[in-house]
């Protein structure tokens, strides 16, 4: 058996050509997942039952159920109905890019919102009183206090979901997207070489997540200033 | 909702690999998971880095590129191996099955290791002390005061490696295991009606994830049943 | 009637449940302007709940509180309004970690009464002043001592000026070396005449500063009397088993 390091070597560049498109995929999909999580974060501290349940349950489905079936039900599946297919969104949804990237909002903005839950009342509720025994409304309360501490809590574990959500851009190559894994495995399908063109592709991804940690460390350690008795 | 007649055994049959994978990879997970936990916690630096190594790599690289590289790659190797023993072969492979169950073990086992090094460290130093002080040995201190607090604090987050697990189990089904995702595929080519095959897919997963939630929860509240509200 | 003879604060047979738990019982307690009140008892009395009562931290479950007139209840107005002449230090001091020492004095003058960014700033730093630790202003309150940080909560309800002061417990937390520069910024509100309710177990400061000592036990007052005639001859049996508790050592 021998590892084929030529084939290494002209491999990378080929995938690093989908740089773009996974980037493409892990960027609009956060952004938009973020969006949505704080949606359902404020129907979940709103305390209206009406809002609280369906908030609810979206999150309770979309994390327990796996991200493949969901990309497959998007992108497979509604075209089964005729009524998706003259709708409006359709130039969206006929192509793969648009239907997993809405397929990774929607799944990351359920994992998002609950950290962010998570972030909000880990709060000191101590810091809320003082708020409201000087005066301040609960709107003010909870943008000036509770928002700025809530985020630098949620801030690891925001960082591991970003992470979670690079790694699940892979799955896009199931539906015909030509991100690095896409071509990885059109590479693989030539050249009947696994080995090579997956573990350098490994690597690539290994580069790509120890570089968000780092990012996010970055900014841990800036907003954790006041954390720290030396300022 | 006819297009699922006719189809029903073979979801529950894909539903029981489903399960085999879970129970499989579950002591796998908990196994690589402890042994991690061990590494990072001994005095051995060489140790140390290897399971720094073994949570860098898995937790990096996406499910769905180790799931191919190990069924891919391994296929290579073990054919290359038998070969030396008998030329003829032509090819040897693992059953997607346990090509699967591996990967899915070694990457959620991965974050395991974090969980339960996490729980280890977690136990109140006091308690140790007073445990010694008392004169128990380091394996009764073990046993009855490190173990029964680790998994209390473990609880939570291995409730989430298990869900990870399962849904996981669906990306097998990339390289032909024969559980519910790949089910749908089938029936979708005979029936044409992919909406509501992978919905369906969907469900079962919902309803494993429910199950695991539920007996977690379950577990939550035996484990709480003296330390808080016993009055 | 005029005002001055009016009290600042009418307390009228409250109740208060959690649950099934009753914390307080019949409460009837009149405070007049410049009247400093201690409120002493075991854990568990109901001094706590029944400051956090007049604030609206707690919500009364039945009677009435009347703080300078208005009426605490339900309506958002009425609670601004009162929260606007009451301020409260905490235990546990509770400063907005996220924020310098200036911008937690001032961010409550710029929301809730919107003063402008300088004159928010000179109060600040004149409160700051009276509790003698101006130079702190740039600091986090991570990097000042417990008994700085519990200052700077005195002086961050001051700048809202509050015609009454609620102390829950101020000292409770801190170190022994640091209670007495809180208690001491304490003293000097009181000479100045505010209207102070302190729930605190340091006897010392109740002697010299109270004009009246309550004692809470069970979510009932047991007793309230000045200082010389609680201390020297408390009426209620309960409150002389307590006081033995806490002043022999």
């Amino acid at each position: 058996m021998s590892f084929d390091i030529n084939l290494t070597l002209e491999s990378i560049p080929r995938m690093l050509g989908g740089v773009g498109i996974t980037l493409q995929l892990l960027v609009v999909s956060g952004l938009l997942g973020l969006g949505l999580a704080i949606i359902l974060l404020l129907m979940r501290l709103s305390k209206k039952p009406y809002l609280d349940w369906p908030a609810q349950v979206y999150i309770y489905v979309m994390r327990g159920t796996p991200i493949l079936v969901q990309i497959f039900i998007i992108y497979y599946g509604l075209p089964q109905f005729d009524w998706i297919r003259s709708s409006v969104f359709w130039p969206i949804l006929r192509e793969p890019m648009g239907c997993a990237i809405l397929a990774l909002s929607l799944n990351t903005g359920a994992y998002v919102s609950e950290i962010l839950r998570g972030g909000v009342l880990a709060v000191d509720q101590g810091l809320s009183e003082a708020g409201a025994a000087l005066g301040m409304s609960k709107r003010h309360v909870f943008i000036y206090v509770k928002t700025p501490i809530a985020i630098r809590i949620a801030l690891p574990a925001y960082s591991n979901d970003v992470i979670s959500l690079q790694k699940s851009t892979a799955l896009a190559s199931t539906i015909t997207i030509a991100d690095m894994m896409g071509i990885a495995r059109n590479i693989v399908a030539e050249t009947y070489a696994p080995y090579e063109v997956f573990v350098s592709l490994a690597i690539i991804y290994i580069i790509f997540s120890t570089g968000i940690q780092k990012a996010f460390g970055l900014i841990e350690w800036r907003l954790g200033r006041y954390e720290r008795r030396n300022g | 909702m006819e297009a699922l007649s006719g189809w029903w055994d073979d979801y529950y049959w894909g539903s029981v690999v489903v399960l085999k994978v879970f129970v499989a990879s579950l002591f796998l997970m908990v196994l690589f998971g402890l042994i991690g936990a061990a590494a990072k916690l001994s005095n051995s630096p060489v140790a140390q880095k290897l399971a720094g190594a073994y949570t860098v790599v898995f937790r990096g690289t996406p499910e769905i590129l180790v799931i191919l590289l190990l069924y891919f790659g391994s296929a290579i190797t073990l054919t290359a191996i038998a070969q030396v023993f008998d030329p003829d072969i032509k090819f040897v492979d693992i059953p997607p099955f346990w090509a699967g169950t591996f990967a899915i073990a070694f990457i959620v086992g991965s974050y395991a290791t974090e969980t339960f090094r996490g729980a280890f460290m977690g136990v109140k130093p006091g308690s140790i002390e007073a445990a010694r002080a008392l004169g128990m040995s380091n394996f009764q201190t073990f046993v009855y005061i490190r173990i029964p607090e680790m998994w209390r604090i473990a609880l939570p987050p291995f409730g989430n490696h298990m869900l990870s697990l399962v849904k996981d189990t669906a990306l097998i089904s990339i390289i032909g295991l024969n559980e519910t995702l790949f089910v749908a595929k089938q029936a979708i080519t005979v029936t044409g009606k992919p909406f509501t095959m992978y919905i369906f897919v969907g469900l079962i997963y919902l309803a494993f994830s429910t199950f695991i939630t539920m007996a977690v929860m379950a577990l939550e509240a035996f484990g709480k049943r003296t330390t808080e509200g016993a009055r | 009637m005029d005002s001055a003879e009016m009290p600042l604060i009418e307390i009228q047979q409250v109740d208060k449940f959690f649950g099934r738990f009753q914390a307080l019982k019949q409460i009837n307690l009149e405070v007049r302007k410049g009247e400093r009140i201690v409120v002493c008892g075991p854990s568990g009395s109901g001094k706590s709940t029944l400051i956090r009562c007049i604030n609206r931290l707690e919500a009364h479950d039945s009677g009435s509180i009347v703080i300078d007139g208005t009426e605490l209840n339900d309506k958002v107005a009425n609670i601004d309004a009162v929260r606007s002449e009451v301020g409260m230090v905490f235990q546990s001091f509770n400063l907005f970690p996220h924020m310098t020492i200036l911008r937690n004095l001032t961010i409550a003058q710029r929301l809730v009464r919107k003063t402008p960014k300088n004159e928010a700033d000179k109060v600040a730093m004149h409160y700051l002043e009276r509790v003698k630790i101006p130079e702190q202003a740039h600091k986090y309150p991570i990097q000042l001592s417990g008994g700085q940080q519990q200052r700077v909560a005195i002086a961050r309800a001051l700048c809202m000026r509050p015609k009454i002061m609620l102390f829950d417990e101020p000292t409770s937390a801190l170190d022994p070396e640091m209670i007495n520069e809180v208690l001491d910024v304490m003293v000097d509100l009181a000479r100045e005449g505010m209207t102070m309710i302190c729930v605190t177990h340091e006897m010392g400061f109740a002697r010299s500063v109270a004009d009246r000592v309550i004692f809470m036990d069970e979510g009932e007052i047991v007793e309230a009397a000045p200082p010389a005639q609680f201390f020297e001859n408390p009426e209620n049996e309960r409150t002389r088993t307590f006081l033995s508790q806490i002043l022999t050592h």
